[in-house]
Formats: C-alpha cells, structure tokens, sequence
C-alpha cells in the first residue's frame, strides 16, 4: 500500500514536471522579450499579468544586482510599470518564508513600500527579520537601533555575523546608538561584539569606548579576542595601553589578538613584546607576533632578525621562515 | 525446530522493521528541515549579504597521483566564489608527475611557509607558491595517506574555518558560500557543515565546471545516485535536523579549525576518518559541556565520480563497512550511552542499527527464511513478511526521497531523468541490494581481520567537452 502510495505520487510529480518543462520554453521566450523592455529606459510601457507579471519580477531582481545609480533607477521605473512591485507586495504576505524575504528584500529598492518593509520586521521567520532589517539600513531607514534588537531579538535568536553590517549600516547615521548598545547591561555579549565590529568599522572616532570594552572582559576569550582585532582595525594609538595588557593576556587567543592589533596601529614601541611571543607555546601567537613585527617595519624587523640569530629555538625558526616569506612575498 | 525457525525469522524481521520505521523517522524529519530551511537566495545575492562578514576559508585538496587532473581541479577551485578563501593542495608523497604538473601549470616556485605542527602529519618536503596565483599553496609532503595529507593542510592553514575536499571532486562555484550559512548564522555554535554529494558520471565537465547534468547509461552509477540521494536527502538531512549526524563526507565539509586541531585532527589508523572526526568533535564538545551545532545543508553540491565497475564499487562498499564499523568499536562507550544525549542514542543508535547488525541480520535473513520455509520449518506468512519489510518498504522508502527531492529541490533536470530513477529504485532492491549486504559481510571480515589500507579506486576521469 505504502510502495503503491509512493509511486503514485512519483507519478504525478513526473507528468506535473513534464508540463512544467513545456511550460520554461514559454519563460525563455517571455525572458528575451521583457529583457530589452526592462533595459530600454522608457517607463512608458503597459502592466504586464500572469508569466509576463512573474518574468519580469525575476528579471528586475536580476538585473537589479547588476545596476547602479540612474540605470537602476531607470529599471525600477520600468519595473514599476510593469507592476513588479505589486507582485512583490502579494508575495512579501506568502506563506513561504523564502518568497517572503526575497519579496521584502526587493521591495525595498522601491521608494514607496517602505512601510511594507518595516511591516516585515515583525515576521515570525528570523531570516526574512535580518533581511527586511538589512534592507531598510542599506538605505537608511531603519527604525532606531533599540527597536531593531527587540524586534530581532539580537542575542537571544537572532546572533548572525550579518548584524555587523547591519550595525555599519546604522553607525554611519547614529554612531551613538551603536555606542548606546554597549553599555546595555541586559545586551548578550555576543550582541554587544556586533556593536564593537561595526564601530571599529566606522574608524578612529570610537576607539577609546573600544579600549575600555577590551579592558573590561566579557568572560569568553572568543569574543574578547574579537574586541581586541576590532581595536586594530581601529589604528587608534590610543588603546596602546589595553593592548600592551592583552599581550601579556593568560589565554592564547587573546595574545595573537593583541598581537595582530599591535601590528595593525603600528605601536613600536611594543616591538620587544612582541619579539618576546615569538617563543610563545602557541603557534599562532608565534604567527601573529611575527607578523605584527614585520609590518612594524624596521624596528620590528630587526628584533626579527635578532630572534633569527638568536638561541631560542622557537623564537628563532619562526622569525627565520617569517622573514624568508616576507623577502618572497 | 519450527520454534526456532520462527525465532530466527522474527529477528530478521524485527530487525528490518525497526531500520524501515527509522528510515521513515528520517523521511518526515528530512521533510521538515527542508520545508522549514531558511530562505535560499541566489548566489549573487548571497555574495552581495556575505561580503563583509564570510569568514575566511582554507580548501585543503589532497591529491595523490592525480597528475590527470589536478590542473583542472585547481583551476576550478580557484575560481570557487567567496570573498575570502585560499586553496592548498596537499601533494601526498604522488609517484606521478602530480607535483611536476602543479608546478609547471600555475607558475609555481618553492617558498618558505610558518607552519604549525598543531596535528599529526608526515614530513612536508617543500611549499609551492606564485605570485600570479596569491590564493594557491601547494604543499609538497611524503606520503601518509588522506586523514595525514589533511593533518597538514590544517597545520598549513591560517583562517579559522577550513573545507576539506577531494582534489578530484568539482565543488560548484557558490559551495562555499551555502555551506557557510552555519557559521554566520550561529558562528559561536556552529564547528562543522557538510553538503550534498552528487554522482557526476554521465554529466559533462567544461573549464572544472560541471556544464551539462546528464544521468550516465551505467546501472552501477544509475543506483547509486538513488543511494546518494538517499543518504543525503533523507538520512543525513535527517540526523542534521535532530544534531544526531555522525557523518560529514570526507569529499565535502567545513569545518571550525580550532576546534578540529583541539580533537587532534583526522585520525590515521581508520579508513573512516571523515566519520571519526564527526564523532570526536561531538565528544570534545559534550565532555566540554558546551553548546554547538554539527549541521548538514541540502544546496551546497560537490560532483564527484562514482565507480562504475562491480570490482571498485566492491571494494569502495567493504572499505566503507570497515570504516563504520572501526568508528563505532572506537567509540562504542559512546553508543546508547545516555551521558552522549541524542549522538549516543540515535547517531550510534543509527550505525548499531545500519551498519554493525543490519548487513548480518539481512544475509542472515536471504539464506535462512527461504530455506526454512522451503523446509516446511515456517509459514507463509512468515516469508511474505520478510519479503514485504526486504522489499516493498525499501521500495518505498527509495520513492519517497524522489518524492522529496522533487518537491524541495528539483535538481534533476528532465521529467524522464525522474522516471529512470524511479524504475532503479524498485530494481535495485532485486539484485543489486544483495550484491550489496554481501559487500559489506565483505568488509566485517576485513574489520575483524585488522585489515588496513585503502586499497585502489580506479578513476576513469570526468567526460570533458
């Protein structure tokens, strides 16, 4: 009963798939045509309905990623008369999360379903949340950073690395609610590294608030070495400090951490430090002190050199082989 | 006597009843991860949202006398799309001109590389490096074998996820970023991702690319997509679903370096190292008390080529038994152990159940039931119930995930592809399902002899345009 149950329903999706294959020559001939109209500029052109409605739909999400600047405004006007948004409208209420997000995603390049959008951050499906929220900040209007993380839920479902750009997005216009995060005692410390990535991001500004996070650890070395690389892309001086500490951290992954940072600010007079964790029991802090030499430059060099020379066996193969690659590279 | 032949046919039955019942368990999880997966947007949509935040990735290919196709392996790998990524090449001690091609194809000159010795591996005699080729490392070490050439990849690698492959499989160029997903949706969970393997005979190969999906005319390559299909769409998608999986496929996964380097890499004295490695981590992970996620997604796809000769395909099966089989005495504290949750009840519970007493009980059942029947020992009723659990519900088990794939994923390309597979679904259980379980016995007999080594899998070389 049960082999026959299955081979009948094998059998309808096989004659449902030879219909749907006569069905995709259709589509590729409705592409051809709709792909000049979407191209040409003129927004002068009638609604299009049923395959032509759906085409043209996937072909503006297409083209859209391709286009920038005045040719996707031209497309989105196109798709506009066509009645692509629309279309996108009733999908963004489907019952599939992936159309919903796809819908959402796409919307949002059009000026008027703002509020769709946002509407979608109240989705029960997670991703089309982020996605409705990524969308909304690439063109600056997401609601304040303090609705996004009750409406994502950030720290407790919602912990993607996408909350980082995210964050960019919204620290660019108001760097002081990313800030305002950080010292939210009820905020995951998972949520509050996004904050710290994302202000790092933005550059010199925020880099003693950052120090002071990496001062303060969050109790996993995981995340406080993640603080410690996002001080470094900050290259503020500033934070010299923190990171002289972070050198000498007990736990490993905060000492590459640190390592790496050092190199990145290129704070010199760490050199020494540095040229110490060259004989470190921890392979990667031994890479990453090297590295953080080398980009030093000539100070940093020579304690390479004289590790190279020197009697410490450790120390001295990795600032061998470190500086032949450099002279490589 | 016609008690004892009762008992026996009991068992048999049993036994396939309680495997059938957990294929069907497999069927309606693999059903709800698939309708509830999250959105699958379109490469160039997720190139666009990972961008900033993929993190880095280092393809570690062993290659052992693969001076045939290793150009277009790593001209195919190189193209792979993902922000961040390099690609080591780990020459395994080949005694072709595997290393010669490597060199003299990408421009390749010998350089130094600082590297760990994080994890166990045999010598490495030299690193190849160009300029023109900044993603490309090859690493030229003596032989070990495939758990030692990984081991040095690993030690080679600097990022923090890695993704090993076989250098003679075709990962398709957005791999990287599906199988990712995991690890930015969930990076302080995430330590391991496997995708779907798919059989690439009968397909053709253009530039390292798989340009045109054919089913090959082979009946052996014919049945073991249907296998495939089976193990992962269905079991695998499964076990994932419930983090019971055991298995991430040596030819594709991705995983958390460190946590692989605090597990002490891919083991050496197994042929199951893919599967040992899965099983290590979740032992680390559980003996550590920390919460993580093994997790298997069905839209990353790495071709590679099954064998198509009774001979190889023998050999492949029995190596495979050996290899389950050395997994679950190495670990059998684990299995059914309470302590382990969900990896000791059901991922062991799985391989107790599949591998150490299936292929036994059902041999057991082929030579036993018909006899004793013939005999007069048992009933009717008794051999028309072993060859309803034998066949009619292998049967269906095989058209469900059809059915499945062709709801969720429609990878198949023509109706009349679906329809083959459907026709070697119902044939494969008559004939080839036997050659099968005899196989395996196969390779119990190579298990309990301590038996090592691989053994030769002959390749023939993807079709080429």
């Amino acid at each position: 009963m049960l082999c026959l149950a299955g081979a009948f329903m094998l059998s309808l999706l096989i004659v449902a798939r030879i219909f749907a294959e006569r069905a995709s020559h259709n589509t590729e001939h409705v592409r051809k045509r709709l792909v000049p109209v979407l191209l040409g500029g003129d927004a002068n052109v009638d609604r299009v309905f049923g395959l032509e409605l759906r085409v043209a739909t996937r072909l503006t999400l297409e083209l859209a990623e391709f286009t920038r600047g005045t040719d996707q405004v031209e497309l989105l006007a196109v798709a506009d008369a066509l009645g692509v948004p629309g279309f996108l409208h009733k999908r963004s209420r489907s019952r599939t999360a992936q159309k919903r997000l796809t819908a959402i995603e796409a919307l949002a390049l059009f000026d008027n379903y703002t509020d769709v959008v946002e509407y979608a951050l109240n989705d029960t499906n997670p991703h089309v949340r982020l996605g409705a929220a990524l969308a909304l900040s690439a063109r600056s209007d997401a609601p304040d950073l303090s609705e996004l993380v009750r409406k994502l839920r950030i720290g407790e479902v919602e912990n993607s690395l996408l909350l980082v750009s995210l964050m960019s997005d919204v620290a660019e216009r108001d760097p002081s609610s990313v800030r305002a995060l950080l010292t939210d005692a009820s905020l995951p410390a998972a949520a509050k590294v996004a904050a710290v990535d994302a202000l790092a991001d933005s550059g010199y500004t925020h880099a003693p608030l950052l120090a002071e996070i990496a001062a303060n650890p969050s109790g996993d070395p995981e995340l406080q070495a993640r603080v410690f690389r996002a001080l470094g892309r900050t290259g503020h001086p500033g934070s010299a400090h923190v990171i002289e500490a972070g050198l000498a951290n007990k736990d490993w992954r905060i000492r590459a951490a640190a390592a790496e940072a050092t190199g990145q600010i290129a704070l010199r007079r760490f050199a020494d430090q540095l040229g110490g964790l060259l004989s470190d029991d921890h392979w990667s802090v031994r890479f990453r002190a090297g590295e953080a030499l080398l980009r030093l430059g000539e100070p940093g060099a020579a304690v390479m050199r004289r590790a190279a020379a020197g009697s410490e066996a450790l120390a001295s193969r990795a600032a061998t082989i470190l500086l032949a690659e450099k002279a490589a590279s | 006597m016609g008690g004892a032949a009762e008992a026996i046919a009991l068992i048999v039955i049993v036994t396939g009843l309680t495997q059938t019942a957990f294929y069907l368990v497999q069927l309606v999880y693999a059903a709800i991860a698939l309708g509830t997966r999250p959105p699958v947007p379109r490469s160039a949509t997720l190139w666009h949202r990972y961008s900033e935040q993929a993190p880095a990735i280092s393809v570690l290919a062993p290659a052992f006398n693969e001076e045939l196709s290793i150009v277009q392996s790593v001209r195919s790998l190189l193209a792979l799309q993902y922000p961040d990524f390099e690609v080591i090449v780990i020459n395994d001690g080949s005694n072709d001109g595997t290393l010669a091609k490597l060199v003299e194809s990408f421009g390749l000159r010998k350089v130094e590389r600082y590297v760990g010795e994080a994890v166990e591996s045999a010598p490495v005699r030299g690193f190849y490096a160009s300029r023109d080729n900044p993603r490309l490392l090859v690493v030229d070490k003596e032989n070990g074998g495939k758990a030692d050439a990984l081991n040095a990849g690993i030690n080679c690698s600097r990022t923090p996820l890695f993704c090993a492959i076989d250098a003679d499989s075709i990962l398709e160029a957005d791999a990287l970023l599906r199988v990712v997903r995991p690890f930015i949706d969930e990076p302080q969970l995430t330590i391991a991702a496997g995708g779907t393997i798919r059989i690439a005979n009968g397909c053709k190969v253009d530039a390292g690319r798989i340009s045109e999906i054919n089913l090959p005319t082979n009946f052996l390559a014919l049945v073991q997509i249907v296998e495939y299909l089976r193990a992962f769409l269905m079991a695998r998608l499964a076990l994932g679903k419930m983090q019971a999986l055991l298995v991430i496929s040596g030819a594709f996964g991705l995983f958390d370096r460190q946590r692989v380097v605090e597990v002490g890499g891919y083991s050496h004295a197994t042929v199951g190292e893919d599967m040992e490695l899965v099983i290590k981590l979740h032992r680390h992970m559980r003996d550590l008390g920390l919460a993580y996620r093994v997790e298997f997604i069905a839209e990353p796809v790495c071709w590679t080529e099954c064998p198509d000769n009774v001979r190889v395909l023998s050999r492949q099966r029995a190596r495979w038994q050996r290899g389950s089989l050395e997994c679950f005495a190495k670990h059998k504290d684990m299995a059914l152990n309470p302590r382990y949750g969900r990896i000791g009840m059901i991922g062991f519970g799985q391989i107790l159940l599949v591998d150490v007493i299936g292929p036994l009980v059902e041999v057991l059942g082929y030579l036993l039931v018909p006899l004793l029947w013939g005999l007069g020992l048992l009933a009717l009723p008794w051999l028309l119930a072993f060859l309803a659990v034998t066949f009619t519900l292998g049967i269906f088990v095989s058209m469900a995930t059809l059915v499945l794939e062709e709801i969720q994923l429609r990878r198949l390309t023509k109706a009349r592809e679906l329809a083959v597979l459907a026709l070697i679904a119902v044939v494969e259980n008559f004939g080839y399902r036997q050659l099968c379980n005899f196989w395996r016995l196969q390779g119990w007999w190579q298990f309990i002899r301590k038996q090592q080594g691989w053994g030769t899998m002959t390749r023939k070389g993807f079709q080429t345009n």
